[in-house]
């Protein structure tokens, strides 16, 4: 199990990461605009599973990840046996999770509890089976910022697990080398940033950005840090200026090498593992893996998370709130997966064994007091620079959100290789988007 | 069942047949279930799916409406085009060299070469690993950043970095004939070595007695002896990689910006992950119309050919 | 009932047997004389270049199985391992999700080539044993089914199945793959038995044998060598199926295929050398199998058309 040492150059207090989680809640505000056919009214669970418990399943994409898995197994094996049932496990890879797990809960096929990405609960939500999980949230401790995040159209749908956000991370081994002492401010100076870590030589990708469609999201970001809203009161601004600027500056950057073709999420932390790239996109979710792939025993102590650059100085930094949330499907044995799913992110024993395997912020407040978890340095520089002004995506709303986000990853793909230019791409991009959202 | 039941079906078995069926109802009565399973899991699903192109239809949300052509002109108006060229780039690539290929191997292990045997037996091997193999090796072959093909390239000095295979359309398209091609010269290679091992000897050494060289042989003996086998193999193959789906979806998911997306692929797309019933029903509906129009193309050719 | 046991009387020969590939005489394997060293040269030159295309890569995977994780990303790769190790099989062994995918897929793949060769046996016989009107545009309505594009079908498919409860089943599995290879297997068995004489036949009908007693007892058993190649061949397409399996197949059910995409291709960034550990162990039992049964294969599919 990896341990995360703290970081000498910044130590915050435990008051001072609280607070930082509470300022990412403030702007964790989800668009007012919610589609006209809303799913059908949630029924609620029950708040005390009194009945007996029953077998149940559990699906998670993290059953996939050898990093993950593990940890998660154990938790499983714990509760199943302090209440003698068995818990049937779930998995697909995440890239292939949600349309899967959309046409398993739909068959009837998967019920119970299931981990879903916060930006996945309008799609689940609109299938019309999930629970409403508001009664048993009350009575735990979870940060509002992690309530919010996993509700959708006002309705308690996830129970939070971890929530955080995706931003930058960089190694900063690579960026010493590179002769990079602060973390640039603006675009302008991270890309000059960049071209110094291409000066390295050795095969170096500066940032490991996504380029492959499945995690082409990540420039959705970038769009918003030109100014681009994305979305305007039900209006799809994908193909105005600032998006179009946005996917210009990445496909420039495509062109001088400083980001690499053919790299995902997964690609990304394994080159960055390798020592191979110096910045890429992540959650905290990836330290982990990162850092037990990496030849580099110290690769822990040279994470640094950096506030996304802004287009003129000043401006707030950008970031994307990411979580995992746990939510039940009605069915068999869903009380106990209720129960089950409680536990899981509520109890703090729980969070302190999980943290320890995988750290991961958790998701209530006794959880966050704990020692351990106020300590973990890197994890109070993540919040402080990156948590702490992230927003969800305006298209979660939207029950269409995967397939809108399909449509757009692969404009930006066209522009990338080269067979669309940027303007009529993101034109085309946006018809798309507007058509799955009206 | 008691003892006099099982004489009783004993005689009536080996004597007179319990029921007398007509040959013509016996015929039927053979056709039944593997008829049944071609009606349930072939034609009622192609109607069927066939029918959603005039519908919006959803695999996840309940109901539909009818919308007439929309679908269809959408359809045309939008990917056909490409998707059409690239399904043909990828259907005669992934024909014509693994039938090159599998057609010297045949040459080449039906004279008498040593080790013939056991090289065709090793030359099998890349045919029997399932799809999914195929793609998880070529992936792996063709990665940008760790690809043994770029480091052989390199060292070779044919590139200058390290190339991105699978994330350029030109050169991923290639990537995918090559994993294709790749897994299907086997079977083309062991077919047509069986027809050309039909080729009676005598003919050669007849005509080697009359002073014909290798290559008018190959021409006026073999050619025609394999003919049938040729025609056969090349058909299978451009039915099957028509509607190839495996190789291309695990090694590029139909990316890059779609260059290697094939209609096969992309109507799985578009039903199981865009969840979009009515555009793949369009597709399809495209798909076959295109088919029968190869079908009646082919149906004349063939005829005319017989005719002479 | 002596005249109901299979004799091979001189006029029926058997299509294929083990020995000879195809239902032709045995060609003798004397060089001609003009087989000098031109064609050697450019026999060998062909099997040097398609043999390299063929083996290199499956010599890739072997060598990348057996290197140790933290080597795998060096670049260049190094050809060979500098430590071989065995850790990623042993990884493998550790996995238990991968032994049930492994059962599924050895269950589903023996049920599609049994009930396959069963069903396709009857449709066979009858479109080869018996005269009766629409028989012809039947076989061709049988043979043209595998044009269908299956993606298109997997759409009505999987909501077919889904209302009758049949989502992942084995039972939807079977009955999918085993519809895909009656046209290829009833076709091939057409062959046997059209090979069969009506005399045989038609003497055990005199003999009192009912029709289904002569189907059982007299032309399967002559067919064998047939029956060993359809169901060879509706065992691999089971086997090898990745979109049905994937779509149709829960969790549970998985076949090897998706299985080991689910496994490995989001962390395929890391385990390479798993992957293809993975993937030699899955080629392993199909590979050994067909080279020791592809006679069969072979012989069953070029009946057919070698007559033609």
């Amino acid at each position: 199990m990896p341990a995360y040492p703290a970081l000498d150059t910044t130590t915050l207090s435990r008051r001072r990461l609280l607070q930082l989680l509470g300022l990412g809640a403030g702007t964790l505000t989800l668009a007012a605009c919610v589609p006209e056919a809303g799913p059908a009214a949630p029924q609620a669970a029950s708040t005390a599973a009194a009945g007996a418990r029953t077998d149940f399943s559990f699906a998670s994409w993290s059953l996939t990840e050898e990093t993950a898995a593990p940890a998660i197994r154990e938790l499983l094996g714990q509760y199943a046996d302090a209440n003698d049932v068995k818990v049937r496990e779930v998995s697909y890879p995440y890239n292939e999770y949600i349309s899967q797990l959309t046409l398993q809960v739909k068959g009837g096929q998967v019920t119970g509890a299931v981990h879903v990405d916060v930006a996945w609960l309008g799609s689940l939500a609109a299938l019309g089976k999930l629970q409403d999980l508001g009664p048993l949230a009350q009575g735990a401790d979870y940060t509002q910022a992690g309530l919010t995040a996993a509700q959708f159209d006002g309705v308690q749908y996830g129970l939070p697990w971890n929530i955080g956000a995706i931003g930058l991370i960089a190694n900063s081994g690579l960026l010493e080398q590179a002769g990079i002492g602060e973390a640039p401010a603006t675009i302008d100076e991270f890309e000059a940033a960049l071209k110094d870590l291409k000066k390295l030589g050795g095969g170096v990708v500066p940032y490991a950005a996504s380029t492959k469609a499945a995690q082409l999201k990540d420039v959705l970001i970038w769009m918003e840090t030109f100014g681009s809203p994305l979305l305007d009161g039900g209006k799809v601004t994908i193909g105005d200026d600032a998006s179009v600027e946005a996917v210009t500056w990445y496909k420039s950057l495509y062109d001088q090498g400083l980001i690499a073709a053919d790299v995902d999420r997964f690609d990304a932390r394994s080159l960055f593992a390798q020592g191979r790239a110096a910045i890429y996109d992540d959650a905290i979710v990836g330290r982990d893996a990162v850092v037990s792939d990496s030849p580099d025993k110290k690769l822990a102590d040279k994470l640094t998370a950096w506030s996304r650059p802004v287009l003129a100085a000043g401006d707030t930094p950008r970031a994307l709130v990411w979580g995992g949330a746990l939510a039940v499907v009605q069915g068999d044995g869903a009380e106990t997966a209720a129960d089950f799913a409680k536990w899981m992110t509520s109890d703090v024993e729980v969070a302190k064994q999980y943290f320890a395997a995988r750290g991961l912020p958790p998701a209530t407040e006794s959880a966050l007091a704990l020692p351990e978890v106020a300590d973990d340095a890197f994890g109070a520089q993540f919040a402080e620079r990156i948590t702490a002004t992230a927003t969800t995506n305006p298209f979660w709303v939207y029950p269409q959100y995967a397939q809108i986000e399909t449509v757009i990853a692969e404009q930006v793909q066209a522009v990338l290789v080269g067979s669309a230019e940027p303007k009529a791409a993101m034109e085309k991009a946006g018809a798309a988007a507007q058509k799955l959202v009206d | 069942m008691s003892a006099s039941q099982f004489e009783t079906l004993q005689h009536t078995n080996s004597h007179s047949p319990p029921r007398r069926l007509t040959d013509g109802q016996f015929a039927l009565l053979l056709l039944l279930p593997g008829g049944a399973l071609l009606l349930g899991v072939v034609l009622y699903p192609l109607v069927a799916a066939l029918v959603t192109a005039f519908f919006e239809q959803s695999l996840v949300v309940p109901g539909r409406t009818f919308v007439g052509l929309a679908n269809i002109v959408d359809v045309l108006t939008g990917d056909f085009p490409r998707l059409l060229g690239q399904t043909l780039v990828f259907t005669v690539g992934t024909t014509v060299f693994p039938f090159v290929i599998g057609f010297a191997l045949a040459l080449a292990l039906n004279t008498r070469i040593r080790g013939a045997k056991v090289l065709r037996g090793l030359m099998l091997i890349p045919w029997l690993v399932p799809g999914v193999v195929v793609s998880f090796l070529w992936m792996w072959i063709f990665n940008a950043n760790y690809g043994v093909l770029n480091a052989l390239l390199e060292t070779l000095g044919l590139i200058d970095g390290p190339v991105a295979w699978l994330a350029q359309p030109g050169t991923a398209m290639t990537a995918v004939v090559v994993a294709k091609t790749w897994q299907s010269f086997p079977w083309m290679m062991v077919m047509l070595l069986a027809g050309l091992q039909t080729v009676p000897r005598e003919l050669h050494e007849a005509a080697e007695m009359d002073g014909a060289g290798t290559v008018r042989r190959f021409f006026s003996i073999t050619l025609p002896q394999v003919k049938g086998i040729v025609g056969l193999v090349l058909l299978l193959e451009l039915i099957w990689n028509f509607q190839h789906f495996d190789i291309i979806y695990v090694l590029t998911g139909g990316g890059p910006a779609g260059a290697t997306q094939t209609f096969a692929t992309a109507v799985y797309e578009t039903a199981f992950h865009g969840f979009d019933l009515g555009r793949a029903g369009a597709l399809g509906l495209l798909w076959m119309v295109l088919l029968m129009g190869l079908v009646v193309v082919y149906i004349r050719f063939s005829e005319k050919g017989e005719g002479k | 009932m002596s005249a109901l046991t299979p004799t091979r009387t001189p006029a029926h020969r058997p299509p294929a047997s083990p020995d000879s590939p195809a239902p032709v005489r045995r060609v003798r394997r004397g060089a001609l004389r003009s087989e000098r060293r031109g064609v050697r040269i450019s026999a060998w030159a062909a099997v040097v270049v398609c043999g390299g295309f063929a083996l290199l890569p499956v010599y890739w995977l072997l060598a990348t199985s057996l290197t140790p994780r933290e080597q795998v990303f060096a670049y260049p790769p190094r050809l060979f391992p500098a430590t071989p190790t065995l850790d990623a099989f042993a990884a493998l062994a550790g996995n238990e999700q991968l032994f049930v995918y492994l059962r599924n897929s050895l269950l589903v793949s023996v049920l599609t080539a049994v009930l396959s060769v069963l069903v396709s046996a009857y449709m066979g016989y009858s479109f080869s044993k018996f005269r009766y009107r629409g028989r012809r545009s039947l076989m061709y309505f049988v043979l043209a089914s595998q044009m269908f594009p299956q993606a298109l079908l997997l759409v009505t498919l999987y909501s077919l199945f889904s209302a009758y409860g049949l989502l992942n089943t084995y039972t939807a599995l079977v009955l999918s793959f085993t519809t895909f290879t009656l046209p290829l297997c009833v076709w091939m068995l057409k062959g046997f038995f059209d090979t069969i004489p009506d005399e045989l036949i038609e003497a055990a009908r005199v003999d009192g044998a009912s029709r289904l007693r002569i189907i059982h007892a007299i032309v399967l058993p002559l067919s064998a060598p047939g029956l060993i190649a359809a169901g060879l061949f509706a065992f691999v397409r089971g086997w090898n199926d990745f979109i049905f399996a994937l779509t149709l197949a829960g969790p549970e059910k998985q076949t090897l295929p998706p299985g080991l995409v689910n496994t490995f291709v989001g962390e395929a960034s890391t385990a390479w050398p798993e992957l293809m550990a993975a993937s030699l162990v899955v080629s392993l039992p199909v590979a050994i199998a067909f080279i020791a049964l592809q006679k069969y294969l072979v012989g069953g599919l070029t009946a057919g058309a070698v007559k033609g």
